[in-house]
């Protein structure tokens, strides 16, 4: 009878799956990702199903590992066809007791995971296929999970999960770590595919706070991984700073409805200081050569914000020049629209509104939300009510948000409120 | 007080995420433990198996030979006033809605 009641650790089963199905797909083999799986999910019921009649061991981690041992070398016994080439290359003459063992290692565990990072970040898988399976097996996400959280679907990303498992069955894909002339091009592909990991949590519009924040932690996690185990490597210090920065803004973006707050209004106190220490010592890690990377110009904007003890005091002018520099790294019509709305603070909202309406023309922001929004809040502030009528009605058809849109809303009443008046 | 056996067919936890399984862990714990006595003892079952007909047909092996949701995935044993009240106890578990629970008197009076 169950008489142990003390609770689980938070997302215990997540984190250990995702720990668990590395460490198996070392032993199998990339090719035997889903039977890694199998194991795990398998593993986990098992656990529930003794803990709940009996009760919750000493040490729930080590019972599971324990567990998923039993059923891995189980497996491995029935399949003994299929797996003996893939253990001939792997452990020479080793027993599979052996070979498993120090697979089960602690310190091996992080190697699993930093293979599992590369493998699931391979460049012969596309980007939307690498976040999705990274989040399934590094990350422990559901297949649900994992399309509320990039605002998909279930039969979408089962599709594109079997599809990705597929090609590194067919590709071969070694489990590795790679070293020498193919480490840098195959870390710019894990950097970009964490960022975007990170971005997809920190810029959804809509979706599930909660969920969209997990998304951050995770990709920070796993950039923490990589940057111990390389922890010369500036752009993935740069990559985590960034990463630091950013969260640390996390909770002051919204109100306690949940509504969008925007920069300049946002409570800095509200800022986790940890985290924008943490950034720091990431950045200042990160310029120990002399690469600059994309990453460490976006940190060096953040961290400007960060620093700055309130919006007036903010320094422009060198995150003027950041993203001048960012622009000539990726030219992106998004950095245009940051360095037009920096020009209202250099030379006011009239010369910033000027460079908007340029960016307006030239079409490539037709779709964003921001770009009228930010023209309807400027000529609000400056008192032309019925011009910010006109772009705040535009920016009202560019989202589907019901935060951004109750911004909106709440900004077109001001409006009609003055003009009344 | 008489035995049953609750038999639950279909493959729902193979579906749940983690965290989802952590969340139903909780409620399966608060089940057996309101049940207390009336609890008797259950296991799952592997989904390979074997089925026999007669003696001489060949022998099916090595499923699943069944569709998913037809699968035994395991049973409880139970102690119960009457059906009635077995039936009680298969609603409040976390496990109904993830399987299909039959729940089936061992014959009464058991002999012993």
């Amino acid at each position: 009878m169950s008489t142990h009641t003390n609770p689980l650790v938070e997302h215990l089963f997540r984190t250990t799956a995702g720990k668990m199905v590395a460490a198996l797909t070392r032993l199998f083999g990339t090719s035997y990702i889903q039977l890694a799986e199998d194991i795990v999910q398998d593993t986990l019921i098992t656990a529930i199903n003794h803990w709940s009649t009996d009760k919750i061991p000493e040490q729930p981690e080590a019972w599971l590992w324990q567990v998923a041992k039993r059923k891995a070398l189980n497996e491995m016994q029935r399949k003994k066809m299929i797996l003996r080439y893939h253990q001939g290359e792997l452990a020479g003459s080793e027993s599979y007791h052996q070979e498993i063992d120090t697979i089960f290692l602690s310190h091996e565990i992080a190697d699993s995971q930093l293979r599992m990072i590369f493998t699931c970040c391979h460049p012969s898988l596309n980007t939307a296929s690498q976040i999705a399976l990274t989040l399934k097996t590094l990350c422990g996400f559901g297949i649900k999970e994992v399309a509320r959280a990039l605002l998909s679907t279930p039969s979408t990303i089962n599709k594109r999960l079997y599809r990705a498992k597929q090609k590194i069955r067919q590709s071969e894909i070694p489990f590795l770590i790679p070293s020498g002339k193919k480490l840098a091009p195959r870390l710019e592909a894990v950097c970009l595919s964490l960022y975007l990991l990170f971005n997809e949590g920190y810029n959804a519009s809509t979706g599930n706070q909660l969920i969209q924040k997990e998304l951050c932690l995770e990709a920070m996690r796993l950039t923490k991984i990589l940057v111990d185990h390389f922890p010369e490597q500036d752009t993935l210090s740069a990559l985590l700073a960034l990463m630091c920065f950013h969260s640390a803004r996390f909770e002051a973006r919204l109100d306690d409805k949940g509504a969008i707050i925007i920069f300049e209004e946002q409570d800095r106190s509200k800022w986790n200081r940890d985290l924008i220490t943490e950034g720091m010592l990431y950045l200042s890690r990160s310029t120990q050569g002399s690469l600059l990377s994309a990453y460490h110009l976006e940190a060096g904007i953040a961290a400007a914000h960060c620093l700055a003890d309130s919006f007036a005091a903010t320094n422009w002018a060198s995150i003027k020049k950041q993203y001048q520099l960012l622009h000539r790294l990726k030219p992106n019509p998004i950095i245009l629209l940051n360095l037009a709305i920096i020009e209202s603070q250099l030379n006011g909202k009239r010369a910033s509104l000027q460079t908007l309406s340029h960016l307006a023309k030239a079409g490539d922001l037709a779709n964003y939300y921001l770009l009228p929004a930010t023209q309807g809040i400027f000529s609000l502030q400056l008192k032309d009510y019925p011009q910010a009528l006109l772009f705040l009605e535009q920016a009202l058809q560019l989202t589907d948000s019901a935060s951004e849109i109750a911004f909106i809303q709440q900004k077109i009443q001001a409006c009609r409120v003055a003009m009344a008046n | 007080m008489r035995e049953f056996l609750l038999i639950l067919r279909g493959d729902g936890m193979n579906h749940l995420s983690p965290d989802e399984l952590q969340a139903l862990f909780a409620n399966y714990q608060k089940w057996v433990a309101e049940l207390g006595e009336q609890y008797l003892g259950g296991q799952r079952l592997e989904e390979e198996g074997a089925l026999l007909t007669n003696p001489t047909e060949e022998i099916l092996t090595d499923g699943p030979f069944l569709a998913s949701k037809e699968i035994i995935a395991g049973y409880f044993m139970i102690q119960a006033a009457d059906q009635a009240e077995a039936n009680e106890i298969a609603k409040r578990s976390p496990h109904l809605g993830l399987y299909q629970i039959e729940v089936r008197s061992l014959v009464f009076p058991k002999m012993k």
